[in-house]
């Protein structure tokens, strides 16, 4: 009952002081938006100075009672430090290398100062991952890359970001929780093993053509700078007919289709990962391959930018868009806090 | 990267220089045992750190832990009083450091170094050890303030060193804007006094008075220029003469000690008069004469409860009480330094009309079988002259004639009254009262022994430190129709002992200061350094008065500021001054919030804009310096060529630098415009 009520008193400050920092790409800490308070150190200070302070009355020690008092001002003095430390300090989310489902995607914020002063002891993470911790001189920038794990794919938030120092003492806690409007992108977590599923179509002979093949000799090209020395027409080079490269191509014969029906029986995470795999698998080789998904169909190609579309095609396969989402989230949550708390008053 | 909780390098440093500061702290009175032990300590966490050695295991540490409480009893025996509470702790002090491998182990450490440093302050208050422990507050604020600092990875030397002082240059920062708001705490905030009473058995030697005498007791303080007491005059200073602080009255004689008739009688509440209690029936005893003289008395710890007034005080402060024989006691020892206030009546009358048969009894009360010859002698003196005060100049005129004053008297044995008299005839204060005393009591007037000090050195800053080689006992005797009268049989064979100092009384200076062979007191014949003693004096002095003895004069002193010392007005100064304080130090940190954003051509240049536009030219939006210029010139071509070399100046001094002579013209130039 004790810490339902204490989960409510913290949701109720949660909730007030999530309303105080309101999203942002970049956030500026100041007065509006930074939370002070003793930390367990402080907590123990106070006892300390209890225990100084008998002694001083119980000695009548007033060398003792100095000392009490000034360790109390250390105190006072010690909040406006470690309120300083943060103040002034700007974050802004830089960007979020995209990642697979279940491995660590690596977040990139930077902090910056228009006044230069020395910040210390900065500690940054999210809710569950671990803490980096940071600081800042002079008019630099830092930037900080906080590790965190990418649960599931889509557009992944991953919640606010606490930022908090205890320097100087360690006896006060400031800290914030900011939401930098972080987005990352999470691609499925890719399954390689499931038995072979790709479906070829339509066989034709030297419809499309590459360069860099490797099977049938095309002709001679004029040596470059950068071709292999294996493909060097030795032959034609002893007879002084000037240096020239071997040019092979391939008959690209298969389009490879990654095709959401080919994979009958699998719900829907289990048949993106799949497709995922073989993307991957895929792009390795030099293959055209397109994505057939319900309601969307990706023509075949082959490249890097490629390979990018259709892994962020699979990515957001039937995901609501990100800001859409969030805020609607917020909103259920809003509606369901202000529900319990009418509810409280009523009964 | 290191993982947040294990202690860096720049931690360790600050840490391990706390410690030794506070451990230095309590040189004097910590046993070599525990010092070795903090020196090992401290080269373990070295070499710990250097990957050389290991953590100690948990049997290592419970053996050591064993080892020290075994040390302690050994040391200490029964362990009650301060000393060996304080090697309690730094013992745990050192263990505690011994297993620091965390931070939070860090942080008890340096928790414990607070505490263990601001225990030093009951050992000693003086300024240089309150400075001391200042200075060590320093480092383990250093040390606390390293525990949270980021190491940054890599850096060049000079960064590197600039790193490791940082944790003392944030420390002395933080001390420095602490100490306004500890001033403030220290003068407002309300002294409670004691809650329960906490006996400080110190093993240290008590120097002083002991509470009886006997031969010896005396010429040994002779040899010691230690503080007793200061004491500081609302008026003039008495005369020389006048100055003979009462300590102790001791009636009870035993052929050798005097000593106090019983302890126990004190523990009466009726023969004792607490400072703002009614006064007691025995009170009607004295009278009290003339104009009285307030002082206050700061006395060095004594570890006893007597204290020391001119005839015949009433306390003023509180814990103080007068008992029935007209001299001060204290609620509790003297354990440190300590301040009284007392008002005394130089001039007064004790008992005149008759002593009350039990204190008569008490007062010739005289051993058995000893000292034959003396009691003889005063025996005749008395069949052969009737007035009392006669037989007192008799024996004062016997001292004056054979006897001589020193400081390294002969020892004397069983009946060591008669062989003062009559043979050695050499001695020191404690001789001549303890035979005058025991003349009198045999010759039937009433007598006995005072101890306490005679004199003192008059400090340029109006007041008298009296020190230890100004103890001093003399003799009271009672005359019918005057009461208690005090005599000084010392005076009679060294009036200089009581006209100047013990120093001019000594023939040969034979002994004098023996035991304080580096005081400044041996010195101060030479011009300066007699100087320089008398200003560290004072500087003590007012040290004592101010901070150590503060309690006694904070309510009449906040009355004086405040109007009223009520919970409101403190409050209210808290709040007034300490927010003020506070604010100010924040004002200073955050000040360039309130700087504008605009720098100073900036301002100057919107000064003209200003100027402009009343003139009815707007500067659009967007619209640049150089642009704006032009227009004006077109729509007013009067101000045409000055709005115009202004701009060109703006222009100048924004892209190709900026002096001060250039804006000083500049500005000078917008003034002109009309």
């Amino acid at each position: 009952m004790i810490k339902s009520f204490g989960q409510a008193v913290q949701q109720l400050f949660l909730h007030w002081a999530y309303r105080r920092v309101p999203p942002s790409n970049s956030i500026s800490l100041g007065n509006s938006n930074l939370f002070i308070f003793p930390s367990k150190v402080g907590f123990s200070f106070f006892l300390l100075i209890l225990l100084c302070w008998l002694m001083a009355t119980n000695y009548e020690n007033n060398v003792v009672f100095a000392i009490t008092c000034l360790l109390t001002a250390l105190f006072l003095v010690g909040i406006l430090h470690s309120f300083i430390n943060m103040s002034g300090l700007s974050i802004t989310f830089v960007h979020a290398t995209p990642v697979f489902t279940g491995e660590t995607l690596s977040v990139e914020v930077m902090l910056s100062q228009k006044y230069p002063r020395y910040r210390n002891g900065l500690r940054l993470s999210f809710d569950g991952s671990e803490i980096t911790t940071a600081s800042i001189q002079g008019k630099e920038n830092v930037r900080v890359r906080l590790s965190v794990l990418a649960p599931k794919r889509g557009h992944y938030n991953p919640g606010r970001l606490k930022v908090e120092s205890v320097y100087p003492l360690g006896l006060l806690r400031v800290w914030t929780k900011i939401d930098l409007n972080i987005s990352c992108l999470v691609y499925p977590r890719p399954i390689f093993d499931l038995h072979e599923h790709l479906n070829t179509s339509g066989r034709g002979e030297g419809a499309l053509q590459r360069d860099e093949g490797s099977e049938d000799f095309v002709g001679l090209k004029h040596y470059q700078p950068g071709d292999s020395l294996k493909r060097i027409a030795w032959k034609q080079y002893a007879r002084e007919q000037g240096l020239y490269a071997k040019h092979y191509a391939d008959y690209q014969d298969e389009r490879i289709w990654l095709d959401w029906d080919a994979l009958p029986g699998l719900d829907r995470e289990s048949r993106l990962s799949v497709l995922t795999g073989k993307l991957l698998k895929v792009a390795v080789t030099n293959q055209y391959y397109g994505l057939r998904l319900p309601a969307l169909e990706v023509a075949p190609d082959s490249g890097e930018t490629h390979k990018l579309r259709l892994l962020k095609e699979l990515a957001l396969f039937e995901q609501p868009s990100s800001i859409n989402g969030k805020a609607e989230k917020k909103r259920t949550n809003e509606r369901k806090f202000k529900k319990s708390r009418t509810e409280k008053t009523v009964s | 990267m290191i993982p947040v909780w294990q202690i860096h390098r720049h931690a360790l440093v600050w840490l391990l220089t706390a410690f030794s500061s506070v451990i230095l702290l309590h040189v004097g009175h910590l046993p070599l045992w525990v010092l070795l032990a903090a020196a090992v300590t401290i080269i373990w966490q070295v070499q710990r750190y250097r990957g050389v050695w290991y953590t100690p295991r948990r049997i290592v540490k419970y053996g050591l832990l064993a080892l020290c409480l075994v040390g302690l009893l050994l040391e200490y025996g029964k362990p009650v009083g301060l000393e060996p509470m304080v090697a309690l702790l730094v013992s745990a002090f050192i263990l505690k450091l011994l297993e620091m491998e965390h931070q939070r182990d860090a942080l008890v450490v340096v928790f414990l170094a607070f505490f263990v440093a601001t225990l030093q302050a009951l050992f000693n208050q003086s300024i240089v050890s309150s400075l001391s422990i200042l200075g060590c507050l320093l480092l383990v604020i250093a040390a606390l303030v390293g525990l949270y600092q980021g190491v940054p990875e890599g850096g060049d030397g000079a960064s590197q060193a600039s790193q490791v002082l940082r944790p003392l240059r944030t420390s002395v920062v933080l001390l420095i804007q602490a100490i306004p708001l500890m001033l403030l705490f220290f003068l407002i905030m309300p002294r409670l006094g004691s809650f329960w009473s906490v006996p400080i058995q110190s093993h240290s030697a008590k120097t002083g008075m002991s509470d009886d005498m006997s031969p010896g007791n005396f010429s040994r303080l002779g040899r010691s220029a230690d503080v007793a007491f200061r004491a500081s005059f609302e008026g003039d200073i008495p005369r020389q003469y006048q100055l003979y602080w009462r300590g102790l009255v001791l009636s009870d004689f035993d052929g050798r000690t005097w000593s106090r008739t019983d302890p126990a009688m004190y523990e009466q509440d009726n023969l004792l008069q607490w400072f703002g209690e009614k006064e007691k029936d025995w009170d009607a005893l004295i009278e009290r004469k003339g104009q009285p003289i307030d002082y206050s008395i700061i006395l060095e710890p004594t570890q006893q409860p007597w204290l020391y007034s001119l005839p015949t005080p009433l306390p003023k402060s509180r814990g103080v009480g007068l008992t029935r024989d007209f001299r001060l006691l204290s609620s509790q020892p003297i354990t440190s330094k300590t301040q009284y206030d007392v008002r005394s009546w130089l001039d007064y009358q004790i008992a005149p009309q008759g002593l009350s048969n039990r204190h008569r009894s008490i007062a010739l009360q005289i051993p058995k079988g000893y000292n034959p010859q003396s009691l003889a002698l005063a025996r005749s003196w008395r069949n052969n002259i009737s007035d009392d005060l006669l037989i007192v100049q008799q024996a004062l005129s016997l001292y004056n004639q054979e006897f001589s004053y020193t400081l390294s008297p002969p020892l004397l044995g069983t009946h060591s009254v008669d062989e003062f008299l009559f043979e050695t005839k050499k001695g020191f204060c404690e001789h001549f009262s303890s035979s005058f005393t025991f003349l009198m009591r045999a010759a039937g007037i009433p007598a006995r022994v005072v101890a306490g000090y005679q004199g003192g050195e008059r400090h340029p800053d109006n007041y008298l430190v009296v020190r230890q080689y100004d103890a001093h006992a003399w003799s009271e005797v009672w005359i019918k129709g005057r009461g208690w009268i005090r005599v000084d049989p010392t005076a009679a064979v060294a009036p200089e002992r009581i006209e100047f100092d013990l120093e001019s009384a000594l023939a040969d200076n034979e002994g004098y200061l023996e035991d304080s062979p580096l005081s400044l007191m041996q010195f101060r014949h030479i011009n300066w350094l007699n100087k320089i003693r008398l200003r560290l004096d004072s500087l003590n002095y007012q040290w004592a008065r101010w901070v150590l003895g503060y309690d006694n004069i904070q309510e009449n002193l906040l009355k004086k500021w405040l109007g009223e010392y009520s919970p409101l007005r403190i409050a209210l100064v808290f709040l007034i001054i300490g927010g003020g304080l506070l604010g100010g130090i924040a004002l200073w940190y955050l000040r360039h919030i309130f700087r504008s954003e605009h720098d100073e051509l900036d301002r100057v240049f919107l000064q003209l804009c200003k100027k402009l536009e009343t003139a009815g030219i707007h500067r659009n939006p967007g619209e640049g310096p150089r642009n704006y210029a032009k227009r004006v010139a077109e729509l007013k071509p009067e101000w045409g060529r000055e709005v115009k070399a202004i701009n060109a100046a703006y222009e100048h001094m924004r892209y190709g630098g900026e002096s001060q002579e250039r804006l000083k013209v500049l500005k000078r130039a917008i003034r002109k415009l009309k």
